[in-house]
């Protein structure tokens, strides 16, 4: 009852929205094979790739400007948000992608496979049923929802074994940059003023 | 073989859910994807020797707060940016000119970007032309995934996260200071009375007790 009528809700709020937001009729071509384009190649790695991209532009940047904790908390949980992101960016993207590479080449049509392909039953393991049978005409987006599946699975681990210790790794170089970063301000700061102190000391000394 | 058949089992069911739907596909495995990522990362803060414990206090909960919010926000932004742009695309409000045109002249003018109406199944479409609909809807729903997601895991997520980590963070800081802070000893302590005694003043310093 009560998921029933939380959908109706957000349906009513969808369609509210839908009713403001102006009809359009894309009448440029290239806008046409652009967004089929990013509907047929934007998949899971790349919309990672896409939300580290943009998480580098606004997150360390957010967490330097809370200003409900001290400024060395600031830095150390910037730094370690965007070891993070470096982190689980790259191998998030390399995993996705290397495993959608894997499911597209064990995803062939038995149609098209011929005398000469090597390891036919191999390329065969993971076609559907509906695409043997004429169904689904297009694999590709199964093809991407597989292999970001089967991506989640190898992340439990690489979580662990690569993004863990790497973020640990990146946090620990940051951190250490952001704090010898004022130290030596300050040294040279000191370094300047007793450098012009010594100056002054020396004027008067020739003034008297 | 049983396990040849919960296999082929699992893949059909795959193709089925997300075959035609990549927009569904990127929520799914995203939300999966975010409470994976936590898990490792709490544990990397956890083991981490360099960070103090005041830091991990603010960043323990920032972490836990990042993979909750990025959940809930997930499924109320970015489902609904994707939500409202496969309607804009199934109602018709938002279509490639060819394919609008196509619709008003078989008279669906007056229906087009009506709640009701459906393009899909209106049936109205040649072959062809449900094919440039179909990698039309599917662009706008990816775009519409990702600009959702972008908005609330890049945005709204490491505002909300900060916030509930800070008050977090105070709350133990003040919790260890409780705990740091070395009891008095207490007026009714036998022990402390004795020692307390103006006759033992000059026996006792320190460590050692004569």
């Amino acid at each position: 009852m009560c998921g029933l009528g939380i959908s109706n809700f957000t349906s009513k709020i969808t369609t509210s929205i839908t009713r403001v937001i102006p009809s359009w009729a894309s009448t440029s071509k290239r806008a046409n094979r652009a967004i089929s384009w990013i509907g047929k190649h934007v998949s899971s790695p790349q919309n990672r790739l896409i939300l580290g991209a943009t998480a580098l532009m606004s997150q360390p940047f957010i967490d330097l400007h809370n200003r409900k904790v001290d400024e060395e908390t600031r830095k150390v949980s910037a730094a370690r948000t965007v070891a993070k992101i470096i982190a689980g960016t790259t191998t998030g993207f390399l995993i996705r992608y290397g495993c959608i590479k894997a499911i597209d080449y064990c995803c062939m049509l038995p149609s098209q496979i011929t005398k000469l392909t090597k390891f036919p039953r191999l390329r065969t393991l993971f076609t559907p049923d509906s695409a043997i049978s004429g169904v689904l005409k297009d694999l590709g987006h199964y093809k991407q929802s597989l292999g970001t599946i089967i991506s989640l699975a190898v992340m439990v681990f690489t979580n662990f074994a690569i993004d863990a210790p790497l973020t640990k790794f990146l946090t620990n170089k940051f951190v250490d940059k952001c704090k010898n970063k004022p130290v030596n301000k300050v040294q040279n700061q000191n370094s300047n003023t007793n450098q012009s102190n010594d100056k002054k000391r020396k004027e008067v000394n020739y003034n008297a | 073989m049983p396990e040849t058949s919960m296999f082929r089992k699992v893949i059909n069911q795959i193709a089925k859910a997300y075959g035609h739907k990549p927009g569904k596909m990127l929520v799914h495995t995203g939300v999966i994807g975010w409470v994976l990522s936590s898990l490792a990362q709490i544990s990397a803060i956890v083991f981490n020797d360099k960070i103090p414990k005041e830091q991990k206090m603010f960043l323990i909960p920032q972490e836990m707060a990042d993979a909750g919010i990025n959940i809930i926000s997930f499924y109320l932004i970015t489902q609904g940016f994707k939500n409202v742009a496969n309607k804009l695309v199934k109602t018709g409000r938002w279509l490639p000119k060819s394919v609008k045109d196509f619709l008003v002249y078989k008279g669906a003018a007056d229906k087009l970007g009506k709640g009701s109406f459906d393009v899909y199944r209106s049936n109205l479409l040649t072959p062809s032309g449900l094919k440039r609909y179909n990698s039309f809807k599917n662009g706008i729903d990816v775009i519409g995934t990702t600009i959702g997601s972008v908005i609330s895991c890049n945005l709204v997520t490491p505002v909300a996260r900060n916030e509930i980590a800070s008050d977090s963070q105070k709350k133990g800081i003040a919790r260890m200071n409780k705990t740091n802070q070395k009891p008095d000893l207490k007026i009714n302590n036998k022990y402390y009375a004795y020692f307390k005694r103006p006759t033992m003043q000059n026996f006792y310093s320190g460590n050692m007790k004569v």
